[in-house]
């Protein structure tokens, strides 16, 4: 393995966790990424804070809980898990039942967090 | 500075994230439904103009929307222009 290239990845997750098979993949490539040692970043923007939401059952419709997918991302040691503040504000989600620690953020911070990232890759 | 490209139409959930994510100095490329967004005179046109980004759009995708001469101000690009702001812009993100 190559190492650490000390290039650092964000995903922009932007789509609600059952609709699509786009928050999977989202957090595929996170794991993926997080196992060749790069260094990950998660942004919940939109409509994607509602994969933030507690309470995810998906024991009757043989799906994968990505609350609990999400809930096992610092086992890979990714930890900086951003969130759209105006976002989860709409939806009156509650960040600290979220299932992993997040920070939130307003709009500009958003875009700080854009230009502080060397590959942005959006879902 | 980042390089936006945008493929979704004015009314979509990515077209609104996307204008709220833009900082001043980036590029945003329209490309695909979101050509439409340009049209001279829309409310889509004017936030677009408010957000601070270089507008460019796909002359290709345009031209196949019948908009291309509707989009007063903004700069029609080729597939060579694309590629030109690609390597322009350190940072691509596409918004879809």
């Amino acid at each position: 393995m190559a190492g650490n290239s000390d290039k650092s990845l964000l995903l922009l997750i932007r789509h609600s966790p059952y609709g699509s098979s786009l928050a999977r993949a989202s957090i595929d490539v996170a794991l993926a990424a997080a196992a060749f040692d790069q260094t990950v970043s998660l942004l919940f923007l939109g409509d994607g804070v509602l994969q933030l939401l507690p309470d995810q059952d998906t024991a009757t419709g043989g799906l994968r809980n990505m609350g609990k997918l999400l809930a096992s991302l610092p086992l890979y040691d990714i930890e900086q898990v951003y969130v759209d503040a105006e976002a989860a504000a709409r939806y009156q989600l509650d960040l600290h039942g979220a299932p992993v620690a997040t920070q939130a953020l307003d709009r500009e911070a958003m875009s700080r967090l854009l230009s502080s990232h060397d590959h942005l890759l959006g879902f | 500075m980042v390089l936006h490209t945008l493929n979704a139409s004015p009314s979509s959930a990515a077209f609104e994230d996307c204008l709220r994510l833009i900082a001043s100095g980036d590029s945003l490329l329209l490309l695909g439904d979101a050509v439409y967004g340009a049209i001279t005179g829309t409310t889509a046109r004017q936030a677009l103009d408010n957000s601070g980004a270089a507008l460019f759009v796909l002359l290709d995708d345009a031209t196949v929307a019948g908009v291309a001469k509707r989009l007063d101000g903004v700069t029609l690009v080729d597939m060579t222009g694309f590629v030109e702001l690609t390597e322009q812009c350190p940072r691509q993100l596409a918004w879809y």
